[in-house]
């Protein structure tokens, strides 16, 4: 992973500790809503409002609708 | 052929042999097969309505490779647009068309225009709404970028068609092709296990559901003339019969499944021990509120982002209006959306639509006890043949008469037996709840609980099987 994408990980790692209210939350590439207890459908966009306010960025909703995974966000985040 | 007759067992048992043995090496010729007896399970119920599914299986195929091998962006949003706009259009003409050419009617008929306008005698195929969610999330996935189109057309439609969920789901993703598509074993310990499931969903159905619905059925005959308490046990045990009937026929769905040696999606997840009305939903038939979550809560839920909280109850409401109409053309089932809408958009704007992880217990039974009621409440309203006698119904079950002896018309022992057949459901449910998070304490690991609790099983059914059969509510979505 190239040290952008490592560090974009970093701070969406961040937002998603402070939105889910968990210190403990570790992100990686792979990790799906399935591994996040708190990580559901309500929160999901509260998540994706955070990020765009934190990247200053606008997602499309194609965009948000095709991630599969952390990795996948991560990629929208650094093209833009 | 419904799944608690005999014609079906001969017909499960005529499939699962040459499943097995003559096409034990040819998962292609398993696939075939399944093909062939889910189109005749479902022609055997309506054959006229046979083209229509295989009609739609090939316009769906073929428009999920065009999707994927579009040329620009924009002419796969076009083929996508043309297969949603089908699909939907399909399924508002068969359940909603009367529906609207009745309300205009009487609207033209109220503002004092004479409307000859005829309704059409529209037969609406079984099980339309199951297959069409099942096309459409194939076609909206490949889209999204979430799925690949599959070259493996006996497949998709043993998907879309697949006998133990085409009349009443569960409404499995397209990830169910890729596993028609591996190699089967058989497997002894998931066939017993899908013995097992099917066994405790006849019970559910025939023993809990058809003695519940007798009571029901009575209360509802007669609502002006009922007194209170029997009109608020008829509302929890027509909660009740719903649960164990469209539960029943999920158990049956999933281990006809797992005979076959595939895992159809879950449905419920003990819904009646859900903490208010956003964990109840996460409960209850969850293959079709999980489905609008993805391809419609979602898509407007993030058109709605920059409103904050009121954007995520606005998409909650639309979607519980879409739960609603989903049952069909009636005031009351929109009613109930409404209802539904209002009480999780409630949640959302005061902050309490998550399950906390610690609570004490007694709040725990106060949120569970509250969340039940609320959903009897709402059952109440969908069981109703219109909103007057809804209305009517909690009249009369508001009155001075809540406080007596409910009525039973087969001896004191009838009211005790539909009583307690759906504790004894909730009760074992509960206990299997409590049972996979303490697995050491729980007694159905020893042999002998369990084959008395299977025996207990058989004999209720036997029981009952002198009684009529009843139709499984939720064919006719």
């Amino acid at each position: 992973m190239s040290m952008e994408k490592s560090q974009i990980l970093d701070e969406v790692q961040a937002i998603f500790r402070e939105v889910l209210d968990n210190e403990k939350i570790v992100l990686a590439n792979e990790t799906t809503a399935d591994d996040i207890e708190e990580w559901d459908s309500l929160t999901h966009i509260q998540l994706i409002v955070a990020i765009e306010k934190h990247f200053k960025i606008r997602f499309t909703s194609r965009e948000i609708l095709s991630w599969q995974n952390v990795g996948k966000l991560i990629d929208s985040i650094a093209a833009k | 052929m419904i799944f608690n007759s005999l014609t079906f067992l001969l017909f499960f048992i005529a499939v699962f042999l040459i499943y097995w043995f003559p096409l034990k090496n040819t998962t292609r010729g398993q696939n075939i097969f399944l093909l062939l007896a889910s189109y005749f399970f479902y022609g055997y119920a309506d054959w006229k309505m046979l083209p229509l599914l295989i009609v739609a299986t090939l316009i769906f195929y073929y428009l999920g490779k065009a999707i994927a091998g579009a040329k620009t962006e924009k002419q796969g949003y076009w083929f996508t647009f043309a297969g949603v706009a089908l699909g939907v259009g399909t399924l508002l003409y068969f359940k909603y068309f009367n529906f609207f050419i009745e309300s205009f009617a009487s609207l033209f008929n109220a503002i004092g225009l004479h409307a000859n306008l005829h309704t059409f005698n529209i037969i609406m195929p079984l099980g339309i709404s199951f297959f069409t969610f099942r096309l459409l999330s194939y076609i909206i996935d490949i889209y999204r970028g979430k799925g690949q189109p599959t070259d493996d057309i006996i497949a998709f439609g043993t998907y879309v068609a697949f006998f133990p969920c085409i009349l009443s789901g569960p409404i499995d993703r397209p990830t169910f092709i890729k596993q028609l598509q591996a190699k089967r074993d058989f497997d002894y310990d998931q066939a017993v296990d899908g013995c097992r499931q099917i066994l405790w969903g006849l019970f559910k159905k025939l023993v809990v559901a058809d003695t519940c619905a007798v009571y029901v059925y009575s209360a509802w005959k007669d609502v002006a003339h009922a007194n209170g308490s029997t009109l608020a046990l008829a509302a929890i045990l027509y909660a009740c019969q719903l649960y164990a009937d469209f539960s029943g026929y999920t158990d049956m769905a999933i281990g006809l499944g797992k005979l076959l040696g595939l895992r159809v999606t879950e449905n419920f997840k003990a819904p009646f021990l859900a903490y208010n009305i956003a964990d109840f939903w996460r409960r209850w038939h969850i293959s079709l509120t999980s489905w609008l979550t993805d391809y419609v809560f979602m898509p407007l839920n993030i058109k709605f982002r920059d409103l904050g909280k009121w954007g995520i109850a606005l998409a909650a409401f639309i979607n519980m209006m879409l739960v609603g109409l989903w049952h069909g053309a009636n005031l009351t089932y929109l009613a109930f959306g409404a209802y539904h809408g209002i009480l999780f958009c409630l949640l959302i704007l005061i902050g309490k639509d998550r399950v906390p992880k610690h609570t004490t217990w007694y709040n725990r039974v106060i949120h569970i006890a509250i969340t039940g009621i609320l959903c009897v409440i709402g059952w109440v309203i969908f069981r109703a043949p219109d909103m007057p006698t809804a209305s009517l119904y909690f009249k009369q079950l508001c009155s001075s008469s809540l406080f007596s002896v409910p009525a039973y018309h087969q001896g004191m022992l009838s009211l005790v037996s539909v009583i307690s057949y759906p504790v004894l459901m909730l009760a074992a449910e509960a206990y299997v709840v409590y049972g996979e998070k303490h697995p050491k304490k729980n007694v159905f690991r020893v042999a002998w609980v369990r084959w008395i609790w299977y025996y207990v099983q058989v004999i209720l059914i036997w029981l009952v099987l002198t009684h009529r059969s009843i139709d499984f509510i939720y064919f006719q979505f």
